[in-house]
């Protein structure tokens, strides 16, 4: 087996009055393409941050492309596009300007790619950056981590200041990408419907810590909502309980994760009156990161 | 002249977010609808994984996931050198109580939500009606 892309083991962060990474554990293998749920402020964002050595953790262990983050080698941190959840540097430059500057750097560099996207997504090359839409902006960074063919990609948040044109524009990027170099991606998003398009797994991430990671076929279909009298939802003796909430009128709602060998269970259930329903993936986000 | 075209991942899916149902099981209950009712017949070719992603703009192993089920399913077959085409055996559309039954779970939803609602048989069943013939 080859090692993953990224590994982050029992991270810890802290910024003064806020533990921001409270023992977080985070493996993504190569070719996966994982969205990262949470909200705002759980951690995302240092956790990405973490993961890239644009922060160092306090205690534990992140490993990017096998090398510590922190002390990147040359030929590990050309591998690796970013977009940043904000990007305010380089205002005065223009966009041509300002991919020239970063091409310096690179010894890989997709100039072809480069003048098809910046055509595509209709971006001003001549003007200054700080005078570029928000969204010209965000294109605009996309491109910047493109460029190079990275085989890791790590988006916090790429596509809040676009419109669903433009969203679906960049998930067919990401679409043709992952097809051609098997890039990994991790994708920071509020934006599930996006996510649930071209992920092929989930992370959740609540206080800190990344409470489940799991293939997003798996847990949409696994996952279900369990509603009836408590009475009868006492002692459920199979699959993984993710959430349990009892009212006062005597009813319990559950959400059960199981596999197809618990299916005759579900039937006794339905036929005891229970309902077993499937759970849409942001009803299963907000019902676990509450 | 009439040209024939060729099968396109748009006019053969639609993707649906936000129901609970993964996308690649979408795409399974599709081609199984449309292979079922004689739309689709024995030889046709399907759009390629590369192309049904691009145009959907899903996750490839998506629609390579569902191509596999149909295949083992005996719905699809690998054609060497031209992809995935309906399998040889479905010749003609299936059988009325075949297709029924492709249907099935659909209106399992809507009996269960028919009876949240309380409403009886006869008023969904001339409901379902007037919506059929509407069409």
């Amino acid at each position: 087996m080859t090692s993953p892309v990224l590994e982050m083991r029992n991270a810890f962060k802290r910024f003064p009055g806020k533990l921001a990474l409270d023992g977080s554990n985070f493996t993504v293998s190569a070719g996966r393409v994982v969205g990262l749920l949470g909200r705002n402020g759980a951690g995302k964002t240092t956790l990405l941050e973490c993961a890239l050595g644009l922060r160092e953790v306090d205690i534990g262990e992140v490993r990017l492309l096998g090398e510590s983050p922190m002390s990147l080698s040359e030929t590990a941190r050309s591998r690796v596009g970013y977009v940043p959840q904000q990007n305010d540097l380089f205002e005065w430059l223009n966009a041509g300007q300002m991919l020239a500057f970063f091409k310096a750097f690179y010894t890989r560099w997709n100039d072809s790619k480069v003048a098809a996207l910046l055509d595509r997504w209709s971006i001003p090359l001549h003007t200054p950056i700080g005078k570029l839409s928000g969204g010209e902006k965000q294109r605009l960074s996309i491109i910047r981590a493109l460029a190079h063919d990275p085989d890791v990609l790590v988006l916090d948040e790429p596509v809040a200041s676009l419109d669903p044109g433009g969203r679906r524009d960049f998930l067919r990027e990401l679409v043709e990408r992952t097809i051609e170099n098997e890039t990994t991606v991790v994708l920071s998003t509020h934006i599930l419907s996006d996510l649930e398009r071209v992920a092929s797994d989930v992370a959740i991430m609540v206080a800190g810590k990344i409470i489940l990671h799991q293939v997003l076929d798996t847990l949409t279909e696994h996952t279900h909502r369990v509603v009836g009298p408590t009475q009868l939802l006492q002692e459920i003796a199979f699959g993984k309980m993710l959430k349990r909430v009892e009212d006062r009128a005597g009813n319990t709602t559950l959400l059960l994760t199981f596999g197809e060998a618990d299916q005759g269970r579900i039937d006794d259930f339905r036929s005891k009156g229970i309902r077993v329903e499937a759970i849409a993936l942001e009803d299963l986000f907000i019902e676990i990161s509450q | 002249m009439t040209t024939v075209s060729p099968i396109t991942p748009a006019t053969l899916f639609s993707v649906t977010t936000g129901s609970g149902e993964p996308i690649y099981r979408q795409l399974v209950a599709q081609v199984r609808r449309l292979v079922a009712g004689g739309h689709l017949a024995a030889g046709d070719e399907l759009p390629s994984v590369r192309e049904t992603a691009q145009v959907l703009a899903v996750n490839p192993m998506t629609v390579s996931k569902a191509y596999s089920q149909l295949e083992a399913a005996g719905v699809l077959e690998r054609r060497r050198g031209v992809g995935m085409v309906v399998a040889a055996q479905h010749t003609r559309a299936q059988t009325r109580t075949e297709r029924s039954e492709l249907l099935r779970p659909t209106l399992e939803r809507a009996a269960t939500e028919a009876t949240q609602l309380e409403i009886e048989a006869a008023t969904a069943l001339t409901l379902f009606e007037k919506i059929l013939k509407g069409r």
